[in-house]
């Protein structure tokens, strides 16, 4: 798994390439953590180049975003989902709990809207 | 070996309702009449041919699965369906003297309520052993039974054999081996060896940490079981709503299923406020998360009700 990060506007947007799944799981929940605590809590997730996603990436996303709307006012935005990750969300119900948009620019945007 | 399901709801007993009973005839009627039924010769053919959900429930009693295998006669667990498990097997034997062995996952209620039924332990010639790690497991079951809780105190019939966390043991030439789950209070898995063929019963467990490592010493006990059966009591957001409440659902059991190379694998532990609607509608979900993440179809999923029977 490999992760980037870039910040726009106060905004943290971390880019994922690689599958999403109990191997990687831990690695991007850290990754993200590690940025909450240094005071970060608008968070982007472009999942672009991610071809696969299993329970234990959903539930790190899950686990994150709930997080960040119930302690720190902020949120994560769901980025670029490729078309059978983005079934995945649908099949969880996911989809019906995050904010999910087509790309990167527009999950930056929708923290100032 | 032979797996029956007497018990398959999770928490408490969970009996069909007057209200869901009318709307599945409704949807019959009204599919029958679509289907142009006019011979009531082409009745049983044509409620068959209904979806499960319309046609039967997955039932309202709570944990107990039967298991036979070479000669010997296993219970797991004691929920409310150990009721009429007790009463079958009572016909089945014909008054020939029953030898069960109840493997306890653990005490919580809906694990314990059918043992004041259990009506082959009102003869003495009956032997019914319990077995499970807990220390002073007698004590609890009864406690069950005190006065202030019920009218009979517990059968004096009952054998206990208190278990180690991780044991390895035989009744006959039955193998079958423990560890310790993921529960308030604690549960404990069970898997049965018989000849080639295993089974594995896991139930009130939640996964919380799921890095392949956290997850090893469970998917290497669940490692190429012809069956796992698998509480999955909750959707994936009510789960993590449910932090700590010691359940599953179904996307973790999948994932662990294919990494442990599982064959087959059984949904229990429903949760009562699901209707048989919400239920398939999970499995039907489950069926399509699984064929996402399989490339050849090796595992296939069930979600268990009462009455379902399965041969190895
Ligand atoms: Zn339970
Ligand atoms: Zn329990």
């Amino acid at each position: 798994m490999k992760i980037e990060e870039n910040i726009l506007n106060d905004v943290s947007r971390v880019s994922l390439e690689g599958r999403f799944d109990a191997d990687t799981c831990d690695t991007v929940e850290a990754f993200i953590r590690e940025r909450i605590e240094k005071g970060r809590s608008q968070f982007v997730l472009n999942m672009e180049n991610v071809p696969f996603i299993s329970s234990a990436g959903l539930r790190v996303v899950i686990i994150i975003a709930r997080e960040l709307r119930n302690e720190y006012q902020g949120d994560l935005h769901i980025s670029a989902l490729q078309p059978t990750v983005n079934k995945v969300f649908e099949i969880s119900g996911l989809n019906n709990v995050l904010r999910i948009f087509d790309d990167a620019e527009d999950a930056t945007l929708g923290f100032s809207k | 070996m032979n797996i029956r399901f007497w018990g398959v709801r999770g928490s408490i007993a969970t009996p069909l309702t007057n209200a869901e009973l009318a709307a599945k005839l409704e949807t019959a009627v009204k599919l029958s009449i679509k289907a142009g039924l006019t011979d009531k010769k082409q009745v049983s053919g044509f409620i068959r041919s209904l979806p499960l959900h319309i046609r039967q429930t997955v039932g309202g009693d709570t944990a107990c699965v039967e298991v036979k295998a070479a000669d010997k006669l296993l219970i797991l667990d004691a929920g409310t369906g150990l009721r009429r498990l007790g009463l079958d097997l009572v016909k089945r034997y014909r008054g020939n003297p029953i030898e069960a062995h109840i493997l306890l996952t653990h005490t919580h209620w809906d694990h314990i309520n059918g043992i004041p039924f259990f009506v082959p332990a009102f003869s003495s010639k009956n032997k019914l052993t319990f077995y499970s790690p807990y220390p002073g497991l007698k004590a609890r079951l009864k406690n069950q039974q005190n006065p202030e809780y019920f009218p009979a105190p517990l059968s004096s019939a009952f054998k206990f054999v208190r278990l180690n966390d991780c044991d390895k043991f035989q009744i006959g030439d039955v193998k079958i081996e423990t560890i310790p789950l993921n529960h308030p209070g604690g549960s404990y898995s069970y898997k049965i060896t018989c000849g080639d063929k295993t089974m594995v019963y896991a139930t009130d467990s939640e996964y919380k940490e799921l890095s392949a490592g956290s997850l090893k010493p469970f998917t290497d006990f669940f490692h190429s079981a012809d069956i796992l059966i698998f509480d999955a009591q909750y959707t994936m957001l009510e789960n993590v709503e449910k932090e700590d409440w010691g359940h599953s659902n179904v996307f973790i059991g999948i994932d662990m299923a294919l990494e442990a190379g599982v064959k087959k694998l059984v949904f229990i532990h429903h949760e009562p406020a699901y209707n048989d609607k919400k239920l398939y509608n999970i499995l039907k979900k489950a069926k399509e998360y699984v064929d996402i993440n399989q490339s050849e179809g090796g595992l296939e999923l069930f979600l268990a009700f009462e009455g379902l029977s399965m041969t190895l």
